[in-house]
């Protein structure tokens, strides 16, 4: 019961995190209204991927290995990209606020509204239909008809339940940090939570043989911090840390990370009224 | 209006999964009958219920009946590339590989714990046999 719980926890957080900073980012700009489109992505990922999941294990077709390596692997990918696009495009309208006539603001909230949806969407359904598989396994292992056992499927519930209680708690946290250093504390971790994805992303689809390299191990730790344990669990869930890591998935990190960061630094700490600019944020913009 | 559209939405993605041959049906297409091959992983074994198999699509019926979450995979005659993995078993799950394979020697691994080599053993998929 207690592997279960771990994968379950894993999964779960691993499809929660970016959600949790976004929604504490459009909370913190005074953009409360637009959490609605957040959940409208997180809702269409899970109907979708159970949908989907159900569809797979108990209809008459399964998907192939090739397939579902793909699937999860793209995904990965276009949930980095719409991720950075958002960091940036919420950056600069937290800073630009106060100047902005309300007007404008309202159309880029507009834009930026349908963007939530696709974002929540991704971060969410990306391995959505991995985590669905493991689900209905477990519940085919309680309803089977020959050794039946509820354990599993107990464990998985109780995993997914706790990364769920998890990501409020992160969320109450996130809200907690000083405004004027909110916006870059929580952009960071958003990048480096990205570059874990990103990671993630090209690991799948070196598995799916788009991308080589998969048996060329940059470091390989899985002694020290072994995925089946608690702190490996934990580790993988928030910051996709894999103990085993490709010279690909380590190259490609840091050529994402890296730059991103520096450039969000700058943007973010942009000179004279930048900071202020944070700073003086309406916390209820009734728009 | 929601039901209907989630409805068309789902029944269209699951029709372009289809067409696009990014699933397979479980039915063994492979004459020889062996399409699905049953493997019970446990902390220290790996045992499938036939070592080897026509080529076609085969189902690689995995079950843990150890104490760890447990990995398999099928590896191609160099035991490095990986022909197909499914993982995330948890202790007391059956979960399905669906693989392609062609004619040829392979390698099987179970990896309870999720590191490492694995148990590993040889696998083979023959012809089908014309009559």
């Amino acid at each position: 019961m207690f592997a279960n719980y771990l994968i379950g926890l894993r999964e779960g957080l691993e499809a929660s995190l970016m959600v949790v900073i976004l929604s504490a980012y459009l909370v913190r700009s005074g953009r409360r209204a637009l959490l609605s489109r957040v959940w409208v992505g997180v809702a269409g990922a899970v109907v979708v991927s159970l949908a989907l999941g159900a569809l797979l294990t108990w209809g008459p077709r399964r998907l192939t290995f090739h397939s579902q390596e793909a699937i999860g692997g793209i995904l990965s990918i276009a949930a980095v990209a719409f991720v950075t696009w958002m960091v940036f495009w919420m950056a600069s309208h937290a800073r630009g606020l106060s100047a902005e006539l309300r007007g404008r603001l309202d159309v880029a909230a507009e834009a930026g509204g349908l963007g939530l949806v696709i974002v929540a969407f991704l971060a969410v359904g990306r391995e959505g239909l991995e985590t669905a598989l493991f689900l209905w396994a477990a519940t085919q292992a309680a309803a089977g008809s020959a050794g039946s056992t509820v354990a599993p499927l107990i464990g998985a519930l109780l995993g997914i339940l706790t990364s769920v209680a998890m990501g409020f708690a992160f969320y109450k946290g996130f809200l907690r940090i000083n405004l004027s250093k909110f916006f870059t504390w929580t952009g960071v971790i958003l990048i480096i939570v990205a570059g874990g994805v990103l990671a993630y992303g090209v690991h799948d689809l070196q598995e799916a043989g788009i991308l080589p390299g998969l048996n060329n191990l940059a470091f390989d730790v899985s002694a020290a911090i072994p995925p089946s344990s608690w702190y490996g669990t934990l580790l993988k869930g928030v910051f996709n840390f894999s103990p085993a890591t490709t010279w690909l998935e380590a190259i490609i990190w840091t050529l994402y990370v890296v730059p991103t960061l520096i450039l969000f630094v700058r943007h973010i700490h942009r000179p004279a009224s930048a900071s202020a600019g944070v700073a003086r944020v309406p916390s209820p913009a009734t728009a | 209006m929601k039901t209907p559209l989630f409805a068309l939405a789902c029944s269209a993605f699951a029709l372009t999964l289809s067409a696009c041959g990014l699933t397979e049906t479980t039915t063994p297409v492979s004459s020889g009958g062996n399409g699905e091959i049953s493997v019970s992983s446990t902390s220290d074994a790996c045992t499938l219920s036939a070592t080897e198999a026509s080529s076609g699509t085969l189902t690689f019926r995995v079950k843990n009946e150890g104490t760890e979450a447990t990995e398999f995979y099928l590896y191609a005659s160099d035991g490095l590339r990986t022909v197909g993995e499914v993982e995330n078993i948890g202790p007391g799950l059956t979960r399905d590989l669906v693989v392609q394979v062609i004619a040829g020697d392979y390698v099987t691994a179970c990896k309870p714990g999720m590191v490492g080599q694995g148990i590993r053993n040889t696998f083979t998929v023959t012809e089908p046999v014309s009559p």
